[in-house]
């Protein structure tokens, strides 16, 4: 019915320009499929929840001028008179604002004086109220007590009894599921520090990471040159408490620099290079499917003008139009599904490299398939125009002498 | 078998109605074997257009084996010609991209005949024109004679009641020119009626009856016999 066996061997006489497109569609998938992967794990990881309250979070980071100054005292002085504002649900200090690109990491181990089984983890020094400003869900264990709470000079060296983690990092650590209560040793090391609580989320720092969720918190105040807050709104009142919090806390203490952002901006500008790469990568995938499309539309055109004669003495032979369109419908499915089957090994060849290489995602079966399905779809397409045309051809045009 | 009456054919452009055939009538019994001569631009082609419902005309009436053609749709003329109708053209029309089995093959499939069906009608039509042997080749590897055979071996295996042929010797020399009329000579002793359109007035004069058509008419005076027959019919 489908005339499959002259079809193809007429294909085989005319392979060049089939091949082409082909080829072309080969390329397009493999380029096409693995973009799509990069693009579902970038959305994937800016769609990632946070665990944390970011609408309503402010992230304050100062410098004082003097250099003598008391930064301890300064931390107590401000988080006192923030918590004491109407609207503030809870203030609290860290060594790095989360989600924002910049942070610490390191290596946690098992054992004591481990040099290998490490675990690497995003970690904040903070203090007994992060869980409230951050709007974490405290889900196995319990909070840092006051008397946890160790304030150091920036050339000390202090390991912490106590820790808190995520999740994440607990199931990383012990798969069993029995993190709370275990040891964990930092880096070379023998002192232990005991899991005493895991928070449901908190993303961490770099939330492209492939650890981003591994995160560990410990009750530390490193005094150095600057110090950042975070302070946590009633919803609605942020932007309205961060006018406040300028003033007041250049009021307080006018001996430094204090620059204030909202959380959700430091997030938005995280994610503004994953933001440029799906932009840049839907178009250049729009771009080579709609060039591919117009590729088949000009070869099926051109194929058509040259066997228009064919065409007339097949319709002359008793081809109904439907059969005339469906020939070459066929034909382009024919050409298609090859593209598609070289393309689908050249995506899979290129995500190797990608993957072993550039440390890009893997490319799922699905969305190969998903691509490849869609790649037809738009073929077919393309070709319908041009085989509604050629369905028109007179049959007269076989008794024709050109 | 095929009874036309004042079939009119024109073709109009913005400025230009050309009228290529005018209250043109004719009726051709089953069996028979006329050949059409006339000068270019006679309406000849327009005629075999019409009686093979390439083209359909703009007024009149065509019976062909006893079915009136006006009121089909485009699909029920597709079938009509594959089922009834076989084309010998001048420049043989062979899809070049086929070998002889494909290009037989190519009207079987749009009758819907089975795989063994087929086969055993292009194998019969290629040992009636005598190719059986060069089933595999292209249309590029025979001479002008055998393609015109493979032709005929196309219009044979669909077992066509009525046989168009426009100038199915145009393009042969003599030798074969007259083989290819044996054939078809021969093929009408089977029973198959032809209509074949010449320009050589010697292969007219071997049919059984000669029409010519000037300005679109017949002119001729046994086909205004016939005329007259129908008129008293």
């Amino acid at each position: 019915m489908f005339e499959l066996k002259p079809m193809l061997s007429a294909l085989w006489r005319n392979k060049v320009s089939a091949m082409l497109i082909a080829l072309q569609l080969a390329l397009t998938l493999a380029i096409v499929s693995n973009a799509t992967a990069i693009v579902q794990d970038r959305l994937t990881s800016m769609a990632r929840p946070t665990g944390m309250d970011v609408d309503n979070i402010i992230a304050i980071t100062f410098m004082p001028v003097p250099k003598d100054y008391d930064m301890a005292g300064a931390v107590r002085a401000d988080l006192d008179m923030m918590r004491s504002m109407p609207g503030v649900v809870d203030a609290s200090v860290t060594n790095h604002i989360p989600v924002s690109g910049s942070g610490s990491a390191s290596s946690f181990y098992l054992e004591p004086n481990a040099q290998i089984g490490d675990l690497d983890g995003n970690y904040y020094q903070t203090d007994p109220h992060f869980i409230n400003t951050l709007g974490l869900n405290l889900i196995a264990g319990r909070n840092f007590s006051d008397d946890e709470m160790h304030v150091i000079g920036s050339n000390e060296s202090f390991i912490g009894s106590v820790i808190i983690v995520t999740q994440q990092f607990a199931d990383a650590a012990f798969p069993e599921g029995d993190a709370l209560g275990k040891f964990l040793y930092h880096g070379s090391k023998d002192n232990p520090m005991e899991i005493i609580g895991i928070v449901e989320r908190h993303l961490g720092a770099w939330p492209s990471w492939a650890l981003a969720g591994n995160v560990v918190f410990h009750p530390l105040l490193v005094e150095g040159n600057h110090k950042r807050y975070l302070v946590r709104t009633e919803p609605g009142q942020r932007d309205a408490i961060f006018k406040q919090l300028e003033d007041k806390l250049a009021e307080r203490d006018p001996q430094r620099v204090i620059h204030l952002e909202t959380l959700s901006e430091k997030l938005a500008s995280t994610h503004v290079s994953d933001n440029i790469m799906v932009k840049v990568l839907s178009a250049v995938m729009t771009l080579l499917t709609f060039i591919v499309a117009l590729g088949i539309v000009g070869l099926t055109i051109f194929w058509i003008n040259q066997r228009a004669k064919q065409i007339g003495i097949r319709r002359a032979l008793g081809a109904t139009r439907a059969n005339i369109s469906r020939y070459f419908l066929v034909e382009n499915s024919l050409i298609a599904g090859t593209g598609l089957v070289l393309g689908t090994a050249g995506a899979l060849i290129i995500n190797q490299l990608m993957v072993s290489e550039f440390s890009q995602p893997v490319l799922s079966l699905t969305i190969l398939a998903v691509c490849a399905i869609l790649l037809f779809a738009v073929s077919l397409a393309a070709a319908l125009m041009p085989a509604m045309r050629a369905a028109n051809i007179s049959p007269a045009m076989a008794t024709r002498s050109i | 078998m095929l009874k036309m009456q004042n079939i009119r054919k024109s073709y109009r452009t913005d400025t230009i109605e050309t009228h290529a055939l005018r209250d043109f009538s004719l009726e051709v019994n089953e069996g028979e074997f006329v050949s059409v001569t006339g000068p270019s631009g006679s309406g000849k082609t327009t005629f075999l257009n019409i009686a093979g419902l390439l083209e359909t005309p703009t007024g009149g009436e065509y019976l062909l084996d006893g079915q009136e053609i006006g009121g089909l749709s485009d699909r029920d003329r597709s079938r009509m010609r594959n089922e009834k109708i076989g084309f010998i053209f001048q420049g043989f029309n062979l899809i070049p991209d086929l070998n002889l089995f494909d290009n037989i093959d190519v009207p079987l499939r749009y009758r819907g005949f089975n795989t063994k069906e087929r086969r055993r009608r292009i194998e019969k039509s290629l040992e009636q024109v005598g190719l059986s042997a060069r089933a595999k080749h292209l249309p590029a590897q025979l001479s002008g004679g055998q393609q015109q055979r493979v032709a005929i071996a196309r219009a044979l295996a669909g077992e066509p009641r009525f046989l168009l042929a426009d100038e199915p010797t145009g393009n042969l020399d003599s030798l074969m020119a007259r083989q290819v009329m044996e054939l078809l000579e021969f093929i009408n002793e089977w029973g198959t009626t032809i209509i074949m359109v010449t320009h050589d007035p010697d292969l007219a004069r071997r049919a059984q009856r000669n029409i010519q058509i000037v300005d679109g008419q017949v002119s001729d005076l046994r086909q205004s016999i016939a005329q007259e027959e129908i008129a008293t019919v």
